[in-house]
């Protein structure tokens, strides 16, 4: 699923609701949850808060979010085999996760990159991007409007 | 009898099920025990909800505790009374169950919970899926051998220190053995989250107590249990107070190893009678 046509307008507006959805999830002030802050390395999110956030987003803007969308997204069309092995990612899979991931500065992406660091790659605009493709699905579905 | 679903198992028999929907069953209180918290009336129904997460999943997988957005406590329970549960799970798959649930007894409603999710874990490593199963076919047909749980043990958690009516802390030592292992679970002991919130209760009501009027425990919200909880370990409780006015007190409870966050919650108290 492609993210290149989401705007920072449309990130823009709903970032407020974002940052608010992870400060109460994340017990911050939401002033910290800026738009660049890793979740991991910044917030200090452990695997609990990824899920905690993603149930609050699913409830805060009415959209269904797969656990591991994300990646899933990211890898697209490339098996899983291809994607990583050994718990690595491959090199078609990094390029795929530079790409999709692009509001992550590149000298964040280690070489070799293990998938089990992936999340630490993730920022809050990541999960932006992510709320508006499963608005956009719901819309194509013919589901809720965006709330 | 090595306490297998019986020294901290809360549901005596699932009455229906609609797989990966919803499920309701119900426990008998055993009549033998000193009380019975409502922190294990949650408990409960979590694990109601959870009989319904594993068959959904065809028990490769279960949830354990993680999150729970709110649980409002409506009302005490007694020894030997029976609670009707029921849990309606809103997603369930083998990364994690979200439901909510109730629980009453005599037709009162006890307990309220909002907005749970528990992350999902392979099976195998805390119980015996085939038991598990066996166990399931048991509590859906005629229901399980009554009055396993024996009740809570003595357990070392002591006040240590604090700022009258502003916040108060404890240490809990959790015991290195206790019946409620062998339950909970057989290939992986762990401390119930539910007593630890039981006890995070204890010391945010103690807080409370400290400030003038007369409190009423109502609302558990944002509970989040970070790490799992083995024999032995010390943990450091707090309860600090958050906000006060006159028709509410909320306090932040807080449970800590060292320095590291194991979980915390959100405990409001409302005006009680007879001030």
């Amino acid at each position: 699923m492609s993210n290149e046509n989401i705007t920072k307008e449309e990130v823009a507006a709903i970032f407020p609701k974002v940052a608010e959805t992870m400060a109460d999830a994340l017990g911050c002030d939401v002033e910290k949850v800026k738009l660049d802050a890793s979740l991991i390395g910044d917030l200090g999110a452990e695997s609990i808060d990824f899920l905690d956030i993603i149930f609050r987003l699913e409830r805060a803007f009415k959209v269904k979010i797969p656990r591991g969308k994300i990646v899933e997204d990211a890898r697209g069309d490339l098996s899983e085999s291809a994607f990583e092995q050994s718990g690595i990612v491959s090199d078609a899979g990094a390029a795929r996760l530079k790409s999709f991931l692009s509001e992550v500065p590149a000298d964040r992406f280690k070489t070799p990159l293990k998938s089990a660091e992936i999340p630490k790659l993730f920022t809050v605009e990541t999960f932006c991007k992510m709320v508006i493709r499963q608005q956009r699905a719901t819309a194509a579905a013919g589901g809720a409007k965006p709330a | 009898m090595d306490g297998h679903f019986q020294a901290f198992t809360f549901v005596n028999r699932i009455t229906a099920i609609q797989p990966g929907t919803s499920v309701r069953g119900n426990y008998l209180i055993p009549p033998g025990i000193a009380d019975f918290p409502q922190s294990l009336v949650g408990e409960a129904v979590g694990q109601l909800a959870a009989w319904g997460a594993m068959a959904a999943v065809d028990f490769k997988c279960r949830p354990v505790a993680g999150l729970a957005g709110q649980i409002e406590l409506l009302s005490s329970v007694r020894p030997g009374q029976t609670l009707e549960l029921s849990a309606e799970l809103e997603s369930v798959d083998t990364e994690a169950v979200s439901y909510r649930g109730e629980a009453s007894a005599d037709g009162i409603p006890v307990i309220r919970l909002q907005n749970c999710v528990g992350p999902m874990m392979p099976l195998e490593e805390f119980d015996d899926p085939q038991s598990l199963r066996e166990h399931f076919a048991v509590l859906c047909g005629n229901g399980s051998t009554l009055g396993g749980f024996g009740g809570i043990p003595p357990l070392a958690f002591s006040r240590n220190g604090g700022e009258l009516g502003k916040s108060a802390r404890a240490t809990l030592q959790v015991p290195a053995s206790a019946p409620f292992f062998a339950d909970h679970f057989p290939r992986r002991p762990v401390f119930p989250g539910t007593l630890l919130m039981n006890l995070n209760l204890q010391l945010a009501a103690a807080l409370a107590a400290e400030i003038p009027g007369r409190w009423e425990l109502r609302t558990i919200s944002d509970v989040k249990l970070r790490s799992f909880i083995p024999p032995g370990e010390q943990l450091e409780l707090e309860a600090k107070l958050d906000a006060c006015t006159k028709n509410s007190v909320t306090v932040i409870v807080e449970t800590r190893k060292e320095k590291k966050l194991i979980g915390g919650a959100r405990v409001s108290f409302a005006p009680g009678g007879n001030s």
